[in-house]
């Protein structure tokens, strides 16, 4: 397809800058131009790029036709119906599955450029900020080379696989000085604030456990490898991960149950539940100091994530306990299939989900938050909102790469625990294991041919 | 220690629960059975394939903690036979469990595989996590002759694992005449950080991404170089990108030279608290107030 006719917002300002230097000239000034009649100008529209829009990454396209309509955010960005997104325009897709890439050229109207390769998105200076919704095994790498390219970042949770992986996107987003928002949008949602400032108002007093509970992961089967659809690279899929045959079980969504490539229900959901723990507990620049896990793994079938498990960290200054549950133990209170519990020394509450629509807390908190003068919390206006706000702000979004990155820690940790069946001992700081040789060798992955941090 | 021939009868079982059984408790069997282990994990059976592979991840996980863990040797023994003889999915399953245990002296056998295209990718993997300077130095070795479509893996792998020894070879293949080689050695140089500083290559050699290749390789050069306390230098490289209209290249100088933190480099700064850049404003601005703080 070819480039858009309409006014981007940098040609715009390009244009801009040519008139104010210029003899001044009358002319008529669309009504669009001035951002009247309700629409919004187009020094005030973002230019958005896609990266990986099969499943979840469907959810950030902003269609042509909705431009300067109010729309309000839906939940599973974060937001609770109150806000409307900010006026943005999908400009550049890209996928390594043509027919993802055909089905979001249709949903967003007007001419998107459509790429197969991120790199040539990431070249496309029209591009302010990118989306990426690919693969987690992918998050990391495009994170970094699209910081080096100047775009704004909203990637996807878990933002990586390996501590090595958060470490390079923490630095490069600093680097560049980078706005980098990683998708747990739970912290955007109205019940994980309410909890919030009921927790930080001292209602259930001081605060040392914190125990998630989550379905278990799938055991899996034996389904036969095969040639790759003709519509997908498949060795791009793959990218920076080790190499290993097509099968349909593991591609797309399915990815989830393999370790190397989306580590499991801890890994996929955890980052949605411990965020919000994370967020309430202050623990967004900290990590625990042990880890130790038992659990299940499938006993047979193509999959390797836990079926079960149960991973405990021990946080210090201040001491509390982190236990990721699956199943682990539902609240007695709301019926929810994941979330957590906060235990006080007077009382406790829970917040369900932490992703989509559901995310939800207990009428007391509900209560507090209505009748309190004082919360103290940040309130987003939404997680994609949140974002482009701070785009233009330039001040740290509510799930900024450091808390992206330390909450990825959680379940990487809990899943290397969870391999090596011995207890971890973690340093924090560092970010490093103390006295194990091959836990600290598990702390990167070596890239794959040309996909290298 | 559990009977090696149960162990390897249970493995081989069509019964799924008597298979998971034994390659859960594999940590106790003997290293003897690794060779035949492999065997059964390159075969046509998955199942009895995946228990196979399984079990020998987990006899790797018992010996890992520690370098000195008893049969260590004896699993990583194991393995390099696996590697050397086995199916080949099997040998690549053996050199990445190796990744996780082998020491320096298992660097010259895994090095070997350097040469074959079919296991290349999995030896440098292996060698990148071996702790030491002798997998950095087998590298190095093997660089020369790799064939050119490699040694671009082969620079990223010296970046990676930081060897400052590699230096001077990563310096000179900044100069190379094939481009994607170049820009291999571009990022490698950065990350390696070593003391001295080289002359990239003119960016407007270069496009796109290209670009971005070389100036980040230039600005972690200059990161560590004004954390090993050489400002001088770094500061050069640091106005070499605020000079540019770039803005995110001028973003990460402010940053660069946020850090260095003296009269000089706030003075190089200043100029950008009034850019019509908005970004390079706002970020010299906050600079500001971190350096004033």
């Amino acid at each position: 397809m070819q480039p858009s006719n309409n006014s981007s917002r940098r040609q715009f300002l390009k244009r801009a800058s040519a008139v104010a230097g210029a003899p001044a000239l009358f002319h008529i000034v669309p009504a669009r131009a001035l951002g009247l009649q309700g629409e919004p100008a187009p020094s005030d529209i973002l230019n958005l790029g896609h990266i990986g829009i099969g499943g979840r990454g469907r959810g950030f396209l902003r269609p042509e036709a909705n431009l300067g309509k109010r729309v309000p955010a839906p939940a599973n960005l974060g937001g609770d119906g109150t806000h409307a997104l900010r006026p943005a325009r999908s400009v550049a897709l890209c996928d390594v599955d043509v027919k993802h890439l055909d089905d979001a050229a249709t949903r967003v109207g007007g001419q998107p450029r459509l790429y197969k390769d991120f790199r040539r998105l990431l070249e496309d200076k029209d591009v302010d900020a990118v989306y990426i919704a690919s693969p987690d095994h992918w998050h990391a790498l495009m994170t970094v080379l699209a910081c080096e390219a100047g775009k704004d970042v909203y990637v996807e949770k878990p933002a990586c696989n390996t501590i090595e992986e958060g470490r390079a996107m923490v630095t490069a987003a600093e680097r560049y000085g980078r706005v980098v928002q990683v998708g747990s949008q739970g912290r955007s949602q109205m019940g994980a604030w309410q909890a919030n400032n009921f927790i930080k108002g001292g209602r259930i007093g001081k605060v040392s456990k914190v125990t998630c509970w989550h379905y278990a992961s799938p055991q899996g089967d034996w389904t036969p490898d095969s040639d790759p659809p003709p519509e997908l690279d498949y060795d791009t899929w793959v990218g920076p991960a080790r190499w290993l045959p097509y099968n349909v079980k593991h591609t797309h969504g399915a990815f989830r149950w393999l370790i190397d490539f989306g580590g499991g229900q801890i890994r996929d959901r955890g980052a949605h539940v411990m965020s919000i723990a994370s967020w309430i507990m202050d623990a967004d620049y900290t990590g625990p100091v042990s880890v130790e896990c038992t659990g299940e793994p499938p006993h047979d079938g193509m999959y390797d994530a836990a079926v079960t498990m149960e991973a405990t960290y021990t946080f210090r200054n201040p001491n509390w306990t982190l236990v990721w549950g699956q199943p682990g133990n539902p609240s007695a209170s709301m019926d929810a299939r994941y979330g957590a519990t906060y235990w006080g020394d007077t009382g406790n509450i829970a917040v369900t989900y932490g992703d989509g629509d559901s995310t939800h807390t207990e009428q007391k908190a509900v209560d507090y938050a209505a009748q309190c003068a004082c919360p103290t919390v940040f309130r987003s206006p939404g997680h994609s909102a949140n974002f482009e706000d701070c785009i233009r702000t330039r001040e740290k979004p509510i799930m900024h790469i450091e808390a992206g990155h330390r909450v990825a820690s959680l379940c990487i940790l809990g899943n290397v625990a969870f391999q090596l069946r011995r207890k971890l001992d973690w340093d924090p700081v560092n970010e490093r294991f103390r006295n194990d040789d091959e836990a600290n060798r598990l702390l990167s992955r070596p890239g794959r041919g040309p996909w290298n941090l | 220690m559990i009977d090696e021939q149960k162990f390897l009868a249970a493995i081989r079982s069509s019964n799924a629960e008597e298979r998971f059984a034994a390659w859960r408790d594999a940590g106790e069997a003997p290293p003897s059975a690794i060779p035949a282990l492999g065997q059964l994990a390159g075969g046509a059976d998955p199942a009895v394939a995946k228990a196979a592979a399984e079990a020998l991840t987990t006899m790797v996980h018992a010996v890992g903690k520690s370098p000195g863990a008893a049969n260590r040797g004896a699993v990583v023994k194991g393995l390099l036979t696996v590697a050397e003889q086995g199916p080949l999915p099997a040998r690549v399953h053996a050199l990445r469990l190796l990744s996780n245990i082998a020491g320096e002296d298992s660097v010259p056998a895994i090095a070997n595989y350097l040469k074959s295209p079919e296991l290349r990718e999995e030896a440098v993997f292996a060698l990148e996590r071996i702790p030491g300077s002798a997998a950095a130095k087998a590298i190095m070795d093997a660089y020369p002759s790799a064939p050119a479509d490699f040694q671009p893996r082969l620079l990223a792998a010296l970046g990676h694992v930081r060897a400052t020894d590699a230096a001077p070879l990563v310096e000179r293949a900044l100069h190379s005449g094939n481009k994607e080689i170049a820009l291999a050695a571009a990022r490698a140089y950065g990350r390696i950080g070593a003391k001295g500083w080289a002359a990239y290559p003119a960016l407007d050699a270069y496009t796109g991404l290209q670009r971005n290749d070389l100036m980040d390789g230039m600005l972690r050069q200059a990161d560590a170089l004004a954390r090993q306390g050489g400002p001088a230098e770094a500061m050069a490289i640091y106005r070499t990108a605020l000079a540019r209209p770039e803005e995110h290249w001028q973003c990460a100088a402010i940053v660069g030279l946020s850090k260095i933190g003296t009269t000089e480099a706030a003075a190089a700064i200043q100029p950008k608290l009034k850019s019509d850049q908005r970004t390079v404003r706002i970020t010299a601005q906050q600079a500001w107030r971190r350096m004033a703080g």
